[in-house]
């Protein structure tokens, strides 16, 4: 390249650059100036107001003060509450693991019997993925009763919606290649499922599953507050009572069931992957 | 090949098979702890067979309560969606406001000293084991009732949540870039603002839009507590056993999830696509 | 251009096999153009050609992976392409061998052997991932005879290349097939590898007595592992007869030929 047309070049590059980085700029700004607009509006809609904020740090304080220190002669009473907790999120995942597994089936593309089944299925889905686990117990509270039971049916429909939906995606999403293997040996759908796409999504499916169980312990924690089991009760039990001190070891229990449910689903996923 | 080599061959493959197919003791013992476990859990929360097989019926006669919906009682509900839409929104800014400076601390290849390091991964864990609906009870009595304290609650919690996300997504980028820009002597936070960052950049978008998703899932039972949206009225039906009117609130909360999902999937494709 | 050995009932008849992939009414792509072939039986008969060619397109014609839009293929005498219905019968007749090896990666060797009886076991048994010890005696006896037997336990994504591809020919060896169709089994294969795998391919088959149709592009293989090779282009066949025949004239025939030269060439 002789000298003057690299000049040429090097000139019309730059030129070409901060033509982009103005129409950049000017669409940053409109996107930044659209989500203030929006920001603001809602903000305002809802009353955020730091200023309330920094005005309830007393409010805050004082509340603390009245928890500090906890109770822990209160923790005795909390063991089976506690290992209520526990049994309430085993179950309800469990049994949303034994449901979400045809479900997934149904509401994949590439293994459901009928588009209209698929797009039923995913319907379903999506309304119990949409419904909070504490909406479903204070309904079912009313159909079966107070207590527990009433608990696990609640984690076990929302979480059967969130898992069968991760699940079917994952299914959707295999490797061709040995599903079409499989069929030229002459094996039937049923069998091109069981051996070329259950394998493939099997880590994945049991990966989320241990996360879902995570999360329902913390569901679980809470659903006592309309009466389906767990800590979730004497939390709100003790601060009807204005009990705080209880109240702060209530907190302190979930917290730490919260923890060592965490650190133990991972050192699983860890395990397994 | 000769005849006789293949044969052996293949007998001595059998019966290494059989061997592995053989129950060994500990796997014996293993599910004999697993099922006892699990009906130990289920005596705990009075799941039967029985009650199981009587809870769907029971359910399904609740459901049919809420048919037909009754439509007029929208009317009161468009404020409150939006404002659990809202809460949504600035629970996402504020949990982002919060996450992002405690997760790029808490990476353990941003930050060096483990004592910061850690100190970050504690806030951190305390925001995110705590349910936002303690939160909420908590901020209620700081600031009042209303959406506010819904939005602050939320933040918090979310704000814990992803920012051990973020964390984790800046932990895991590739390594490659930093060496690169280390080598042309760059500084520090320059390695992190050009390397690390925009590394982890996409993932950050995907947990904040998957997390605005849940936000607006949890925001619909903030207002059980006091703290805004549409759980006040769903609560309150519930409680009166107003069932049709039931019965719209959860159709306009599925209807609202479905269009944020819609949205985000839109989002998602115009990122990536 | 029949060799002797078709004089006899040849195991695989195409008649004018045709395949056009969407845009009916003149808009889709011919993939293939009238084809016209027979496979003697326990033939090792070579389709060579560059990509696109519709090699692959001819191959799942004849398992009947993918339907022929025109034509008839005939399989020992019966019609395959006229049957309705269920077609695990058919396709467990044919093994195939793919360019991908297609092996279910998280499965162990063994297991991977194992689906292709598949097609021989009702599928309620398959509920319980258990096959019938005569099941898994013949599938050992596949992977012996690729050399695989030794790896029989280990996970199928643990494997080389080359060994993932051996596994792939022994299960479709267990399909006990009168046919293995192999769709360009060497092409991600090095050289060294690519001919011990062909090597197993045609050793295993003509102890068995069964009859392959081999998609290559390489024409070296081609050369050394069959005696009858059919050449294609674009769709259509542009020659047919023995390897050594394979002249700079008619590679090139198959090799570089333009749209506009496939008048001039039906000689």
């Amino acid at each position: 390249m002789s000298a003057l047309t690299f000049e040429a070049a090097v000139a019309s590059t730059l030129a070409a650059e901060s033509q982009r980085r103005g129409k950049r700029l000017a669409r940053t700004l409109i996107w930044a100036a659209a989500a203030i607009a929006v920001l603001w509006f809602s903000g305002a809609q809802i009353g955020m107001n730091p200023l309330a904020l920094v005005k309830g740090v007393p409010f805050m304080a004082d509340f603390f003060s009245r928890m500090f220190p906890p109770d822990l002669a209160h923790l005795s009473l909390l063991g089976d509450a506690t290992l209520e907790t526990v049994q309430i999120a085993v179950w309800g995942t469990l049994i949303a693991i034994l449901l979400s597994i045809p479900f997934a089936l149904l509401g994949a593309k590439n293994t459901t019997p009928h588009p209209i089944v698929f797009h039923a299925t995913r319907m379903f889905l999506n309304a119990l993925r949409a419904i909070n686990e504490l909406v479903f117990a204070l309904i079912f509270v009313s159909a079966v009763g107070l207590g527990p039971f009433a608990g696990v049916l609640a984690i076990a429909l929302h979480a059967t919606g969130m898992l069968a939906k991760f699940c079917a995606e994952e299914i959707e999403g295999v490797d061709r290649g040995p599903i079409e293997a499989m069929q030229a040996t002459g094996a039937g759908r049923l069998q091109v499922i069981l051996f070329g796409i259950v394998p493939q999504v099997i880590p994945a499916f049991i990966s989320y599953s241990i996360y879902r169980f995570d999360v329902s312990i913390r569901a679980a924690t809470i659903l006592g507050l309309v009466g389906a089991g767990g800590l979730g009760f004497s939390l709100i039990k003790t601060m009807k009572l204005f009990k705080y001190h209880e109240t702060a070891t209530c907190i302190l229990v979930i917290f730490v069931i919260v923890l060592v449910s965490d650190w133990v689903c991972a050192r699983i996923r860890a395990r397994i992957i | 090949m000769s005849s006789v080599a293949p044969v052996l061959a293949v007998d001595g493959v059998m019966e290494a098979l059989a061997a592995r197919k053989r129950w060994r003791f500990h796997h014996i013992a293993l599910a004999g702890a697993a099922i006892a476990f699990l009906v130990w859990c289920a005596e705990g929360v009075g799941l039967r067979p029985k009650e199981l097989a009587g809870a769907l019926p029971a359910i399904g006669e609740y459901f049919y309560r809420m048919a037909p919906p009754k439509w007029e009682f929208a009317e009161v509900l468009w404020k409150p969606a939006a404002e659990t839409l809202y809460i949504a929104l600035w629970g996402n800014v504020i949990a982002l406001m919060i996450g992002l400076p405690l997760g790029v601390l808490a990476a353990s290849n941003v930050t060096r000293s483990a004592a910061l390091r850690n100190a970050a991964k504690a806030v951190l864990n305390l925001l995110r084991s705590v349910s936002e609906l303690i939160w909420a009870v908590f901020f209620v009595a700081a600031v009042g009732l209303g959406p506010f304290p819904g939005a602050l609650a939320l933040g918090v919690n979310f704000g814990g949540i992803l920012g051990r996300l973020y964390a984790e997504a800046l932990e895991n980028i590739d390594n490659g870039p930093v060496e690169a820009l280390a080598a042309t002597g760059a500084g520090r936070l320059q390695i992190i603002a050009f390397a690390m960052l925009p590394q982890a950049l996409p993932q950050f978008v995907t947990y904040n839009l998957y997390w605005f998703e849940v936000g607006v899932r949890s925001a619909t039972v903030l207002g059980m507590v006091g703290a805004g949206g549409i759980g006040f009225e769903l609560v309150t039906t519930i409680r009166l056993f107003e069932w049709r009117e039931t019965g719209v609130v959860l159709l306009l909360i599925l209807a609202m999830v479905t269009l944020i999902d819609l949205a985000s999937t839109w989002i998602r494709a115009r990122i990536y696509g | 251009m029949n060799t002797p050995d078709t004089q006899r009932k040849p195991m695989i008849s195409i008649r004018g096999l045709s395949k056009t992939y969407g845009g009916k009414g003149g808009g889709g792509v011919l993939a293939l153009n009238n084809i016209s072939i027979d496979v003697a039986a326990g033939e090792f008969l070579v389709i060579l050609g560059p990509s696109g060619a519709g090699k692959s397109t001819l191959l799942r014609c004849i398992n009947r992976l993918v339907d022929p839009s025109e034509g008839q293929v005939f399989h020992d005498g019966t019609e395959i392409t006229a049957h309705r219905g269920d077609l695990r019968a058919i396709r467990r007749q044919f093994g195939m061998v793919f360019q991908q090896f297609n092996l279910v990666k998280r499965l162990s060797v063994l297991t991977n052997v194992l689906t292709g009886r598949l097609g021989y076991r009702s599928v309620w048994r398959s509920l319980a991932y258990s096959f019938p010890e005569a099941d898994k005696r013949i599938a050992i006896e596949c992977l012996a005879r690729v050399n695989m037997d030794h790896k029989a336990f280990q996970r199928a994504d643990t494997l080389s290349g080359g060994e993932q591809q051996r596994v792939a020919i022994a299960r479709a060896l267990a399909q006990q097939p009168m046919v293995i169709l192999a769709d360009e089994p060497v092409a991600s294969l090095d050289p060294k590898i690519a001919r011990q795998v062909l090597g197993y391919l045609r050793e295993a088959a003509q102890e068995l007595g069964i009859t392959v149709l081999c998609n290559l592009h390489q024409v070296d293989y081609a050369r050394e592992f069959s005696e009858r090779v059919v050449g294609m282009s674009r769709g259509a066949v542009v020659f047919e007869g023995p390897s050594s025949a394979l002249t700079d004239d008619i590679l090139h025939r198959i090799y570089y030929r333009e749209p506009g030269e496939v008048e001039k060439d039906e000689a």
